[in-house]
C-alpha cells in the first residue's frame, strides 16, 4: 500500500465515523480544507496516522510547512518516513 | 477621576477617521457615532439598565457598545455559539432588563424604566467565562480592565489595519476591537462571521495585524490566502503556542512582530512574549524585565498578579494571602523557559474550545457494552489538543460496533471538538498514585 493509499484509507475512516462527507474523488490537487474534512478533521487524520505509522512530520519539522493539497500532504509523510 | 467611554475615544478622532471597514463600505468613527446615538435614542435604555448583547454580528456590536458604554449600568455580551438555554440562564443571572439581537432593543418582563440623567455611569461588560461545564461564569469588567494592555500610541496605529477573526462578543474579539478603536487602526470585519468571508475581506483589504489562536493561524496557513496580507504584527492567544507555530509564521512573515499572549476571561492580558520563543523567560520570576509578578506554587500551577483585576467571586476564591491569582494552568520550567504544559482541572483545548474530560466521560459510560472509560487530552500537532478516550469493554463485546455506537452517542450529545478523536480498548484503565485520572498525555 502507497502512502497516498494509506492517507485516503484513513480520511475515509474518520469520514464513516464521524459522519462527514468526503467529495468523492480525493487526488493530487485536492484542497484538504476542501475534500470535507475541517481543521478538526484534519488533526484527528495527523493524530490517527501517527498511531498507525509512529510519526508526526507536523512534530519533527525544523521549518515547518502547512500543506494545501492532499499531493503535499502525502509528500511531507514520504520525506519524514524513517 | 471619571472613568472614560468608548464614544469619548471615538470622539477624539476626526470625523472622517476610517474606524471600520466592512465588506467594500468604510465607516468613519462621525458615522459610527451617529449610527450609536440614534440606537441609544431608540432603546429607552437608562443609567440603571442592564442590557444583554445578543450575538449580534461584529458591526451592530461595535454599535451597541459605543451607544451603551458609560449610559448604563451593565452589558451582558453574549456569543453567537450559546444555546438558548444557556442565554436564558445567563440573562438572568446578569439581571437584565433589556435585550438586543439582530432586529433591535426589547425590554424584557423585569425591566421597571427610571428616568435617570445623562451622567456617565462606569458600565459593566459582562463577558461569559468559555465554560467547561454546565453554564459559563460571568465575569465582570469594565472598560479600563479590559483595555490595560491596549497600545494607544495613535501615530503608530494608523498604520495597521487589523482583521477581527474571533467571535466578537468574546474576549478575545473584544482585544482586538478595543485595539483598534483605541489606536486609530482600522478594523475589517465580514457578515456573516464565517472563515471564508472573513480571509476574502482580509486580502481584500491588504489587512496587516492579526490576531488568532495557533490552531487558527495553521489552518489559514494552510488554507494558503493569509499569505497574501502583507503581515507586521500577528498575535497568537487562546491556546498554548507552540515552537512549530511560531517557527512557521516567522518564515512565513519575516517582517512581522509575532507575539504570543498569555491572557483569560478570568485576568484580563497578563503578559505578552514576543521573542519568538514558546514559553517565558525564566528570569521573569526572579522580576528580572518581567512584565507582572509571576510564581510557580510547588504544585506547578502559575500564579500572577496583574495590576487591575475584573470583580466576581470567581476572582476572590482564586486570589492567595499575597493578592496573586492561581491561573490554574500548569507549568514546567525547562533549560531557560517556562513551558505551559496545560489545565489543571484537566480540561481539555481544543484549538481554543475547551473540554471537560469528566463531561465526555459520561455521556461514553451510557452507552451499552462500556465498562470503563478515561478521556485526556492528547497532544496534537494540529490543534493543540484532540480528545482521546480510552475504553475498557464488556467481554465478549464485538469493539468495531462498540467504538461506532459510541460515536453516534457524542454525535447526538456532544459538540464535534468534545468527540473523542482517537478511540482505544484496553483490559483497564491507569491511575496514578492518589487513584485519580491521569489526564494530561
Amino acid at each position: 500500500m502507497t502512502m497516498k493509499d494509506k492517507v485516503i484509507e484513513v480520511i475515509s475512516q474518520i469520514a464513516d465515523e464521524s459522519g462527514w462527507k468526503i467529495i468523492g474523488d480525493l487526488n493530487d490537487a485536492t484542497v484538504l480544507l476542501e475534500s470535507g474534512l475541517d481543521s478538526l478533521g484534519f488533526a484527528i487524520l495527523v493524530a490517527r496516522l501517527e498511531e498507525e505509522l509512529q510519526y508526526d512530520p507536523f512534530a519533527m519539522m525544523d521549518e515547518p510547512v502547512y500543506p494545501r493539497t492532499l499531493g503535499e500532504f502525502v509528500s511531507i509523510y514520504e520525506r519524514f518516513a524513517p | 477621576m471619571r472613568p472614560e467611554t468608548l464614544s469619548e475615544i471615538l470622539n477624539s478622532f476626526s470625523g472622517d477617521h476610517p474606524a471600520l471597514s466592512l465588506s467594500s463600505e468604510l465607516i468613519s468613527a462621525r458615522r459610527l457615532l451617529d449610527e450609536a446615538d440614534d440606537l441609544y435614542q431608540r432603546s429607552f435604555v437608562s443609567q440603571s439598565s442592564r442590557i444583554a448583547l445578543c450575538a449580534l454580528a461584529p458591526k451592530a456590536l461595535v454599535s451597541a457598545l459605543v451607544a451603551f458604554d458609560g449610559k448604563v449600568e451593565a452589558m451582558l455580551l453574549l456569543p453567537a455559539s450559546l444555546d438558548e438555554a444557556t442565554i436564558d440562564q445567563l440573562v438572568i443571572a446578569a439581571g437584565c432588563t433589556h435585550a438586543m439581537n439582530a432586529d433591535g432593543v426589547r425590554a424584557l418582563p423585569n425591566c421597571h424604566f427610571v428616568c435617570g440623567s445623562s451622567d456617565h455611569v462606569s458600565t459593566q461588560w459582562l463577558l461569559a467565562t468559555s465554560g467547561t461545564t454546565g453554564t459559563p461564569k460571568l465575569i465582570a469588567h469594565r472598560l479600563s480592565t479590559l483595555t490595560s494592555s491596549v497600545k494607544r500610541d495613535r501615530a503608530r496605529g494608523r498604520g495597521f489595519v487589523w482583521g477581527l477573526l474571533y467571535d466578537p462578543s468574546r474576549f478575545a474579539g473584544l482585544q482586538v476591537i478595543l485595539q483598534a478603536l483605541f489606536s486609530g487602526a482600522q478594523l475589517v470585519v465580514s457578515q456573516p462571521n464565517k472563515f471564508e468571508v472573513q480571509l476574502d475581506a482580509f486580502v481584500r483589504h491588504r489587512i496587516n495585524a492579526l490576531s488568532a489562536t495557533p490552531s487558527l493561524w495553521r489552518k489559514m496557513l494552510m488554507d494558503g490566502r493569509i499569505k497574501n496580507c502583507p503581515l507586521q504584527q500577528i498575535t497568537l492567544g487562546g491556546e498554548i503556542a507552540d515552537q512549530q507555530i511560531l517557527d512557521a509564521l516567522r518564515r512565513c512573515f519575516p517582517a512581522a512582530r509575532v507575539v504570543h499572549i498569555y491572557a483569560s476571561t478570568e485576568a484580563g492580558i497578563a503578559f505578552a512574549v514576543d521573542d519568538c520563543q514558546a514559553g517565558f523567560s525564566v528570569a521573569w520570576l526572579q522580576g528580572e524585565d518581567s512584565p507582572i509578578p509571576l510564581r510557580i506554587r510547588d504544585d506547578g500551577h502559575l500564579l500572577i498578579r496583574p495590576s487591575k483585576l475584573p470583580g466576581g467571586s470567581e476572582i476572590v476564591r482564586r486570589l492567595d494571602a499575597d493578592g496573586y491569582l492561581d491561573t490554574e494552568d500548569l507549568v514546567r520550567v525547562e533549560g531557560d523557559r517556562v513551558l505551559f504544559l496545560g489545565r489543571a482541572s484537566g480540561a481539555i483545548n481544543v484549538g481554543g474550545n475547551k473540554v471537560m474530560p469528566e463531561a465526555v466521560e459520561q455521556h461514553i459510560r451510557c452507552v451499552g457494552g462500556v465498562l470503563d472509560v478515561r478521556v485526556f487530552g492528547k497532544k496534537s500537532s494540529i490543534m493543540g489538543q484532540l480528545v482521546a478516550a480510552e475504553v475498557v469493554a464488556g467481554p465478549e463485546v464485538d469493539v468495531v460496533a462498540l467504538r461506532a455506537e459510541i460515536l453516534s452517542h457524542c454525535r447526538s450529545h456532544l459538540e464535534k471538538w468534545q468527540i473523542p478523536g482517537l478511540i482505544s480498548f484496553v483490559d483497564q484503565l491507569q491511575e496514578n498514585m492518589a487513584g485519580k485520572r491521569v489526564r494530561l498525555i
